[in-house]
This record gives structure tokens, C-alpha cells and sequence, in this order.
């Protein structure tokens, strides 16, 4: 993609002559080696779906965590550098706790992307604020909730650009996915319809074959707010889309 | 004392101290009732110190948004540096979340912002009101160190200890029998509003000369004023 | 904390038309336990005679006692019952007599003249320094929270009933909002024939 290498794909503060901050680009890179993750929003709730791949028959599937509960009512799937994401999770669950303590109140989806939006462009050189991150992270972020807007879909990239979505994917199937979303979605699809969609498309993208172990599945409902699903629940789900 | 005053007596009687006070008390009283769709708040305009009176007009109320307001007491230069404090993370509010504070999130943010100063406290009583979401009155009362309790009525202040037994019973129906307590309409909360005052103006020095009085509902906050006695 | 306020405890006292009324609270504590339920603080001290002694309890019982004993000489010596001026006069008297060392109470003296049954209140600070205002005096633990009850409730020429009333709900809404007062509590209405004295029941926490 970059056919001319330069001094300014070093430097993650040094922009090339053509204004473009190469660290950056690249990290926006190395979320398309990560696993996918598949997010669908509709009017009763979000679904979102992640890949795990189980690189060996002794790993335990069960410790790999790319979905996440960052308070009640606002869940995440990870794409990329696990270990970067898991500093961005702690500080979009801090920010929530904080939020609580200081309103008494939920803090909206679009907060909690803004506030992990501010950590993920902390890179460069340390400043006043402390020891920074020296590189962008190299982590994709969806963020699903449900606030007073009702439920929403956020997705966030190692640039720290946060956009609103009504579906996206993230990760090595991620293109792919993408095409197939476009296609899948409309606007009045039910969360049942939903789920079923985000998992055949998972599993069109899957290198491996589509399992209980091998994905995780979420919702976000106003009513039942963050739901991992069981292994019983992914089955029952499977059942339906083989 | 008496053998010291002269200045032939004189001695060097060891390193003298001079206490430090930073506090005022600036007097002032508000009271807050709540309805089931307003909420009625006021203060009297009195600023005084000791036995001086700063001004007749100076309102204790603070309008911080659309649908709520502050009512302090206490140490006015506290009082004006907290209210100046809350305006500002009001604004930041409205700009990181796109949205006007509510009024119980204020109630919960002057909570912790008393606190983190739990050692050298704003002198400040406290009293919010406002709607809630649902566009129900309430009304938050504070210590000076952030305990917070909601409730449908409250008097503090200079004459808090004077009104508060009286809101009890009037409003809060304690001690009555034979009466099934109701909600109050604005009207007779406004009659006994301004009767508080009238109590107040006659016992306490520290209130006194008018009240402010702002009455919040969906459609607004309006401003009364009432005239007290001014001795 | 103020001796004065060691045991706690309220009286207030109300003119009304041709009838005066006093009413107490009953509890007797120590600081903020409280140990009796039944604690007097109001006295007859003649036909239509009251005195209401809040303050330090033993000062209570003591300045009692003193009253009764100088009131009984009175009475023998001059062969009549006290008008309630003189009465005051008499606790006032007392009262300095203790200025350097006084007793901790804040007498409330109300009555009827014997002659006229002019209504009569007067209340003192506790080295006899009287007042005898037009309305209603108070005294004890919770003079804040009385003095804003008897403003807003009492006016003038309250019938004996409505003055009953008056001062019952301005003592015990008061006492409501003091930790060392309430508990019960006693009223007594002094007409020109007929003394009422009625308990009051209150919240007890």
C-alpha cells in the first residue's frame, strides 16, 4: 500500500509531505489482522458478534475475551492488539464509574466513545499529562448501548475517530463482512433477525468452522441491558442459521 | 487583662497568635417546596455581617439551567465562588454530552463537589430546586461537607431551625389530624411561602427586607418579588 | 455543650381571650439519652397560677421548691393569693439573688390576675431579667423552632379552645425538629373558672 518508505513513517507526530501520519495508518492496519467483530443496531436492541480464533487445541476458548461489559448498559467488541484494548476497555469502564459517582446517571454511548476517543490519540511524546503511549494504539473498537437515545452503535478506530453506525465490522473479515451488512440490513430489523444475521455473516467470513466455542455473542436491550450469551444460547442460535 | 492594659505592666507575655478565620456568616434564609409539576424557591434579599446590614436586595438564588435552581446561605463569598464553579461544569456538561444537565445530576454533582473540599468546606447551605425528568418538583438540601437528602420541602439558613417545624406542618401534614395529606397546589404553597418569611422577618435578624421568590415549571421559571420588613 | 441545655426540654406559654395558656414537653435526659418519659416542668403555684421552669432539671426542682416555700410565706403573711406580677417579681428576686452563681432555668410564669383575670405572661433569662410581651413567650432547647411555630400560628384573642389548639400544634411541631425535647407532652388552659390540663400524645423518637 505504502510503495514509497520514507523518514515520516517513524515519527507517530511527523506528518509525510502529503499530510498523512503513517503510524496511524498502519495501526488502522493491523486491525485488519484481528479477528472479526460484527455489529448490528435496530430499534430493540444491538447485537454484536466476535471471532475468537482458537490457534491451538490446548488453548482454554473460554479466556479469550473480545467482548466486554464496560458498565450495565454499554458493552464492547475488540478488535486488533488484545492487550491495547484492554487499557482503552479500563478507561471507558473508569469513565463510566466516574460518571455515576459525580451525576448519578448513565453516561450516553457517545460519551464513553468521546472518552476513549481523548485516550486513543494520547500518543507521542510524554507531556504534562504524564507518561503518554508512544504509538497509536492498535485497537477497533464497536461500542454498543442503550441510553436515553435509545440503543446505538458506535465504532471507533486507533485514530480516535468515532463514528455512529447502524452495522459494521471490524477485523481480518471485515471488508467482506462489510458487503454482506450493507446487504442484510434494513431499517426495521428485530433483534432476532439481527442476531442471525451478524452470525451468518461471522461465519461466511470464518476461516474456521462456526461453533459455540469459537464465537461470542451480545446484546443490548433497553430491557435486559448487557447479555453475554451462554454457550446453550450461541448453540440455540447456530441451530438455527446451519 | 485588667493589670496587662497598662503600659507600664507591660510584659512580653510570648509569641501571639492571630487565629485565622476565613469564614463569614452572611446570613440569609431560603426556602424550597416542591409540587407534583412546579417548585416553588425563595430567599430573602438581606446581606448582612454581625449587626451591619450589606445590602437589601442581594437575591441567594442561582438559575443554573432551564429547570433548576440554587438557593445558598451561609458565607457569600463561598457562596459566590460554588455557584461560580457549578455555572462552569454546567457548561462543560452541556459541551462533552450535547445534552442540559438534569436536575438531579446537579444534585449529585454539588454532592461530590462539597465533598472533595471536606476539610476546608465552602460555608454553604445548600438548597436545589427543580424538575426531574419526568417534570416533577424536588427539592435537594445540603451540608456545608455534601450530605444530600431529597425531599419535598425545605427551609434552611439563618431562620431554617425557625421555619423548618412549620413546613412540617403545614406542608408535610405532621401532627394533623383527622386530614388526608395531599399534594399542594402552587397557591396555597406560595401562601405559606411568603407566611414563612413574614415568621422569619419577625425573629431573625439576619432576614429580612424582601424575598426572591422563582417558581419553576415546564413552561419556565418566573420571578416574584415580596416585600418584608426592612428593620 | 450549654448546662442549659443538659436534660433539654421546651415550655411555651400564649395569651388568649380572658385565658392564658403554658404547655411543656416531658422528657428528661442526660445529653441525648433519654431516661423519663414523665418529667414535670409546669407548677401550679396558686389558683390561677403557673410556672414553667425548662432548663437544668435539678435547677427545676430546687427553684420549685425555693418558689413554694417563699410563696407560702407569702401567702401566710399577707393572707391572700399572689397576683402574678408579684409572683414574677418573687422568681426574678430569687433569680438575682444567684447572679454569680445562678440556678439554670428560664422561668415562664402565666396566670390570671385574681381580681380582674387579666391574662399574665412573663418570662425570664435565668437571672431573673422578666419580659412580659402581648403574645406568647418561649423557652428551652428549642426556642428557634417555638418562636417560628408561634409567629406564624398565634393572633390575637384566641378563644380558649383555638388557643388550645394553637399551642398544642406550635410545642409539639417544634419539639419534633429538637433531639432532647418531646416525649410528651402537657398543656394546661387557665380560665377565669376552670383550669383544663390536658396530655398530649407526640411521636417518640
Amino acid at each position: 500500500m505504502f510503495l514509497t518508505r520514507s523518514e515520516y513513517d517513524r515519527g507517530v507526530n511527523t506528518f509525510s509531505p502529503e499530510g498523512r501520519l503513517f503510524q496511524v495508518e498502519y495501526a488502522i492496519e493491523a486491525i485488519k489482522l484481528g479477528s472479526t467483530a460484527i455489529g448490528i443496531c435496530t430499534s430493540e436492541g444491538v447485537v454484536l458478534a466476535v471471532e475468537k480464533r482458537i490457534t491451538s487445541p490446548l488453548m482454554e476458548p473460554t479466556t479469550i475475551e473480545k467482548i466486554v461489559e464496560v458498565d450495565k448498559h454499554i458493552g464492547c467488541a475488540v478488535s486488533g492488539l488484545m492487550a491495547d484494548s484492554r487499557t482503552m476497555i479500563d478507561r471507558a469502564r473508569i469513565e463510566c464509574q466516574n460518571h455515576w459517582f459525580v451525576y448519578n446517571e448513565r453516561m450516553s454511548v457517545e460519551s464513553v466513545a468521546q472518552a476513549v476517543s481523548n485516550l486513543a490519540i494520547q500518543f507521542g511524546d510524554s507531556d504534562d499529562d504524564g507518561g503518554a503511549m508512544s504509538r497509536p494504539f492498535g485497537v477497533a473498537i464497536l461500542f454498543a448501548g442503550c441510553d436515553e437515545k435509545g440503543p446505538q452503535l458506535f465504532h471507533m478506530d486507533p485514530s480516535g475517530t468515532f463514528v455512529q453506525v447502524d452495522a459494521k465490522a471490524i477485523g481480518s473479515g471485515s471488508e467482506g463482512a462489510q458487503q454482506s451488512l450493507q446487504e442484510a440490513y434494513h431499517k426495521s430489523m428485530t433483534l432476532k433477525e439481527a442476531l442471525i444475521a451478524v452470525l451468518t455473516i461471522l461465519k461466511q467470513v470464518m476461516e474456521e468452522k462456526l461453533s459455540s466455542t469459537n464465537v461470542e455473542v451480545m446484546t443490548m436491550t433497553p430491557g435486559q441491558l448487557f447479555h453475554m450469551f451462554s454457550k446453550d444460547e450461541v448453540e440455540e442460535v447456530i441451530k438455527d442459521i446451519a | 487583662m485588667a493589670v496587662n492594659s497598662l503600659a507600664a505592666y507591660n510584659t512580653y507575655g510570648g509569641p501571639k497568635s492571630i487565629p485565622f478565620v476565613p469564614y463569614a456568616d452572611n446570613g440569609g434564609s431560603v426556602v424550597a417546596i416542591a409540587g407534583d409539576d412546579y417548585v416553588l424557591v425563595a430567599s430573602d434579599t438581606r446581606l448582612s455581617s454581625g449587626f451591619s446590614i450589606y445590602t437589601r436586595e442581594q437575591s441567594k438564588l442561582f438559575r443554573l439551567s432551564d429547570t433548576t435552581v440554587l438557593g445558598c446561605s451561609g458565607c457569600w463569598c463561598d457562596t459566590l465562588t460554588l455557584a461560580r464553579i457549578l455555572e462552569a461544569r454546567l457548561q462543560m456538561y452541556l459541551h462533552e454530552h450535547n445534552k442540559p444537565m438534569s436536575t438531579p445530576a446537579v444534585a449529585q454533582m454539588l454532592c461530590t463537589m462539597l465533598y472533595y473540599k471536606r476539610f476546608f468546606p465552602y460555608y454553604v447551605s445548600n438548597v436545589l430546586a427543580g424538575l426531574d425528568e419526568e417534570g416533577k418538583g424536588c427539592v435537594y438540601s445540603y451540608d456545608p461537607i455534601g450530605y444530600c437528602q431529597q425531599t419535598k420541602f425545605k427551609a434552611s439558613g439563618s431562620s431554617g431551625a425557625l421555619l423548618q417545624p412549620l413546613l412540617d406542618n403545614q406542608i408535610g401534614y405532621q401532627n394533623m389530624e383527622n386530614v388526608t395529606p395531599e399534594p399542594i397546589c402552587m397557591e396555597k404553597a406560595m401562601a405559606i411561602l411568603k407566611d414563612t418569611f413574614i415568621s422569619a422577618a419577625e425573629r431573625d435578624i439576619y432576614t429580612g427586607d424582601s424575598i426572591f421568590i422563582n417558581i419553576i415549571t415546564k413552561d419556565g421559571i418566573q420571578e416574584e418579588k415580596f416585600t418584608l420588613r426592612r428593620d | 455543650m450549654s448546662i442549659m441545655s443538659y436534660n433539654g426540654g421546651a415550655v411555651l406559654a400564649m395569651k388568649g381571650k380572658n385565658c392564658v395558656a403554658i404547655a411543656a414537653d416531658k422528657r428528661f435526659g442526660i445529653q441525648a439519652q433519654t431516661l423519663a418519659l414523665d418529667f414535670q416542668k409546669i407548677f401550679e403555684m396558686g389558683p390561677h397560677l403557673f410556672i414553667g421552669l425548662p432548663g437544668l432539671a435539678t435547677d427545676t426542682q430546687t427553684v420549685h421548691q425555693r418558689l413554694r416555700f417563699r410563696l407560702n410565706l407569702y401567702e401566710l403573711k399577707e393572707n391572700r393569693h399572689i397576683h402574678p406580677k408579684t409572683f414574677a417579681a418573687m422568681v426574678s428576686n430569687l433569680l438575682y439573688e444567684r447572679r454569680f452563681g445562678p440556678y439554670f432555668v428560664e422561668p415562664i410564669v402565666a396566670g390570671l390576675d385574681p381580681k380582674t383575670f387579666e391574662p399574665f405572661i412573663c418570662s425570664m433569662d435565668l437571672i431573673g431579667c422578666p419580659n412580659m410581651p402581648e403574645d406568647f413567650i418561649v423557652a428551652g432547647t428549642c426556642t428557634e423552632q417555638l418562636y417560628g411555630m408561634c409567629e406564624a400560628l398565634w393572633e390575637p384573642n384566641l378563644e380558649p379552645d383555638d388557643l388550645f389548639e394553637t399551642i398544642s400544634q406550635a410545642l409539639i411541631n417544634a419539639v419534633d425538629r429538637d433531639a432532647i425535647s418531646g416525649w410528651g407532652a402537657v398543656v394546661h388552659i387557665i380560665e377565669k373558672d376552670k383550669i383544663t390540663t390536658k396530655t398530649l400524645k407526640t411521636r417518640m423518637d
